[in-house]
């Protein structure tokens, strides 16, 4: 390289004539003077290049000088010699016996037998920035992680095998190794399985470390010193119990299989019941005080539900019943209902009657149904009083029967009297209450909503109030003053009584006491004895509600009225024989009709002694009663077992129907009755059976409105007129009305 | 009540054309019956599945409805049933006799 450059240099510089030439001379080579000279051979020879460890530049005693001292001083001997550092690490222990130990000693840290902590604290004592820099090697062992463990401990038999020659005690070495075998074990221990292992190895090391700890332990309230080796660390490894499974069962719960259908129905059924639910608990909330007056009439919930199911299989039977009978009488129902006799129409003037159901009640097949009666509400039901009309053999037991047309076979309600029944009246207002008169003379008020068990809910006194005779005929009254029901009785000993229905009892008041024509006669002691004539029957007014009717056993009908209990208003001697039944038309309430067992029915007119109608049937007359539907109809049944209907405005002088519905031989007929609303009527006879009959058409013609009149014209103003228009053909001389009136007002 | 039931059994029974009259309990057991052993388990069983199907019929169809009655004519006889969710009442009724 170099020479080049020369050349170079002279190229530059072409100019120089000196230069020029300088190459031209021959090189002389410098060469410092004390170059030895060599010779070819000597030149020639290789040299073979050494690397030794040895440093060939190492001073064994280096001087330096010292400004401190201001002389030479000997360099810091390297103690690693020839090796180089890699790591330097301060190590904090001292031996006991150099200098400094004994100072921290004399200074008060550790005893005479003191570890090799004692120094480390002198040196901190000494300054804080010494302290500083030997606490960092401390602390990073201590806060060395796991991981690190192995590293250092590497690190540390470096070091190990570097201090060994210094100045390191010897006898912290094994101290060392045991913690470092210490670390190592336990990092064992973490990896697992040789934990059997761990443990032997670490009970001789343990021990050691007692040792160690029992001599600090010696030296009691001597502060220790800090030491990196100070202080033990323990490590403990429980036992890794070896697993196993244990497995276990519970009883499983009971198991059910349950299906069911969410109809609309059911949800429904669910929602009512939780409504109720909430009603009950709402009412639950009020206060006790309110409750208790409501928990008092209730009853539990058990009864309630038995009563309830009680009447609902009442009521379920009795439908059925109603069913079998409607299968039954099926013929005997299309009959009645659509079955008009058609021969009516080529007869004028004559009708006939359609018997269809027969009611026999077989207990009481020897009672004659001594008298029968339609409730006013029900159009299908009717009450029978079963007594007895043979006095010669009276029999012991009466009965009360409610009979339905819809059901023929049974009696609705039957209620055994212990007297035979006479005759009964069903109340208008209520009309399940029922007054019957016994032929004991007693009288009785029934509640046919009762069941049959409690029997009769009033009866008459038997000792102070009762008739000491049969008691004829019982009709209710209007109501007291005081708003108590009150019905009338007349009996055959002569007596008219007013019954008052009191809360629990019946209260008598005798209206009025029939005397008879007969004068009274000297009894067997001499005492004068008046006689009674005896009522047979009795007739309410339908407007005047004072004035009644009374017809006696020896024919006599008497007009009476409640205000006055010693006379009659007005006396007729109607007929010869019992008077048995007195009814007031519908239409026209002066007009009356009268029927007897001197075999004649007799119509009547108010303040008029003459009957204006007589009609002779050949046999006695047991009842006649006035159709609700017409003003001039009414029938009549015999002792033969025929039923009369009359019409007279078809024919005055005969029957337009003469049915015979039983056998005169062996029954008679008793009783009769139209239906208020039905074209049936319904007769008794004096073995105990009611026969239900129907009016044919021309029985029960309604009237046709005269042509000329304009107006149209209600049934019941014509049927007055009808009425009127035949009074004035049969009135004899000139009616003059209101004699009962005049007569109250002279008195 | 007991006699008020055997009265009207008897009552029924003697009404014409009346063949049998069978009282079920609630869970569709015969409970009095005058028609013979097996024929009353058969109508009972046959008859209750037959209610509960009707009475769904009509309380579907209307919730607030109910089923009170069930008459079944056929060409022999006619079988009336009285539904309750207690009890059953049937009776057969020969209706032709």
């Amino acid at each position: 390289m170099a020479p080049k450059k020369k050349e170079a240099s002279s190229k530059s510089r072409p100019t120089l004539g000196e230069d020029e030439l300088e190459w031209l001379r021959p090189r002389a080579l410098l060469k410092p003077e004390d170059q030895e000279e060599l010779d070819e051979a000597d030149l020639d020879e290789d040299i073979a290049r050494i690397l030794t460890t040895t440093n060939p530049l190492w001073v064994a005693e280096e001087v330096a000088y010292h400004y401190g001292q201001g002389q030479f001083a000997l360099k810091p001997r390297q103690a690693y010699g020839k090796a180089y550092p890699l790591y330097v690490f301060q190590g904090a222990a001292i031996r006991k016996d150099s200098d400094e130990a004994k100072a921290q000693v004399a200074a008060g840290y550790g005893a005479v037998t003191f570890d090799d902590a004692g120094p480390k604290r002198v040196k901190v004592k000494k300054s804080a920035a010494e302290e500083e820099e030997e606490e960092e090697p401390e602390q990073e062992p201590a806060a060395g992680e796991d991981a690190k463990v192995e590293e250092e401990a590497q690190a540390e038999e470096e070091r190990q095998k570097e201090e060994e020659p210094g100045e390191q005690a010897p006898e912290q070495a094994p101290v060392r190794e045991v913690k470092v075998e210490e670390e190592m074990g336990a990092g064992e221990g973490e990896a697992g399985e040789g934990g059997e292992e761990a443990e032997t190895e670490e009970k001789p090391e343990e021990i050691e470390i007692m040792g160690e700890d029992e001599i600090i332990e010696i030296k009691p309230r001597v502060k220790k010193l800090a030491n990196q080796f100070n202080f033990c660390e323990r490590a403990a490894l429980t036992y890794n119990y070896p697993k196993r499974s244990v497995e276990t069962q519970t009883i499983p719960p009971p198991r059910a299989t349950y299906g069911h259908t969410a109809l609309q129905s059911v949800i429904f059924d669910f929602y009512q019941e939780d409504y109720a639910k909430k009603l009950k608990e709402k009412e639950e909330e009020k206060p006790k005080r309110l409750r208790k007056k409501a928990a008092k009439h209730v009853k539990t919930a058990q009864e309630v539900h038995d009563e309830q199911l009680a009447q609902r299989i009442r009521e379920a039977w009795a439908i059925l019943e109603r069913l079998v009978n409607q299968n039954i009488y099926d013929d005997i129902a299309q009959d009645y209902r659509y079955w008009d006799d058609p021969s009516d129409e080529f007869r004028e003037g004559q009708g006939s009657l359609l018997p269809l159901w027969r009611f026999q009640f077989e207990p009481m097949r020897h009672h004659a149904a001594c008298d029968i009666q339609w409730n006013p509400h029900y159009q299908d039901l009717f009450a029978v009083a079963y007594g007895s009309l043979d006095f010669t053999n009276q029999l012991k037991e009466g009965c009360v029967c409610l009979y339905s047309i819809k059901n023929p076979a049974y009696p609705e309600y039957a209620v055994v009297t212990d007297s035979p029944v006479i005759c009964l009246d069903v109340y208008k207002e209520t009309p399940y209450l029922i007054c019957v008169g016994l032929y004991d003379g007693n009288v009785c008020v029934y509640n046919s909503q009762l069941s049959l068990e409690s029997s009769y809910q009033y009866k008459s006194d038997s000792v102070r109030d009762k008739h000491s005779n049969i008691v004829w005929e019982v009709r209710w009254g209007p109501r007291l003053i005081d708003g108590e029901a009150s019905f009338f009785s007349i009996s055959g000993d002569g007596r008219v009584v007013q019954w008052a229905v009191m809360p629990g009892e019946l209260q008598a008041t005798t209206i009025i006491t029939l005397r008879s024509a007969v004068p009274p006669f000297p009894g067997p002691d001499g005492t004068m004895l008046t006689v009674n004539s005896c009522g047979s029957c009795f007739c309410f007014h339908p407007d005047k509600k004072d004035i009644f009717m009374v017809g006696t056993e020896d024919g006599m009908i008497h007009t009476c009225s409640l205000k006055y209990n010693r006379d009659y208003v007005n006396s007729t001697q109607g007929h010869h024989m019992p008077v048995y039944r007195i009814d007031y038309n519908h239409y026209n309430n002066n007009i009356y009709i009268s029927c007897s067992g001197d075999w004649r029915v007799k119509i009547w007119e108010d303040g008029r002694s003459e009957p204006l109608f007589m009609f002779e049937l050949g046999s006695p007359v047991g009842d006649v009663k006035w159709a609700p539907y017409s003003s001039t109809v009414f029938a009549a049944c015999t002792a033969d077992g025929k039923v009369f209907v009359y019409d007279l405005n078809v024919n005055k002088y005969r029957p337009i129907c003469v049915q015979a519905v039983v056998s005169k031989k062996n029954k008679k007929l008793t009783r009769l009755d139209f239906n208020a609303r039905l074209p049936i009527i319904v007769c008794g006879d004096t073995k105990g059976t009611c026969h239900v009959l129907k009016l044919s058409p021309n029985l029960r013609v309604m009237c046709k409105p005269p042509k000329k009149t304009k107006e149209i014209l209600d049934q019941r103003t014509l049927q007055i007129m009808k009425l009127d228009k035949l009074l004035t053909l049969v009135r004899d001389p000139p009616f003059t009305p209101g004699v009962v009136d005049e007569k109250f007002e002279e008195d | 009540m007991a006699n008020e039931a055997e009265e009207t059994v008897r009552k029924l029974t003697l009404h014409k054309g009346v063949a049998g009259v069978i009282i079920v309990n609630g869970e569709g057991i015969p409970i009095k019956t005058t028609l013979d052993n097996h024929t009353s388990v058969q109508y009972a069983g046959l008859m209750s599945s037959l209610v509960d199907k009707a009475r769904s019929v009509v309380r579907d169809l209307d919730p607030t409805n109910e089923l009170t009655f069930l008459r079944i004519r056929s060409k022999k006889t006619e079988v009336m049933v009285a539904p309750d969710k207690d009890f059953i009442l049937i009776v057969v009724q020969n209706p032709t006799d």
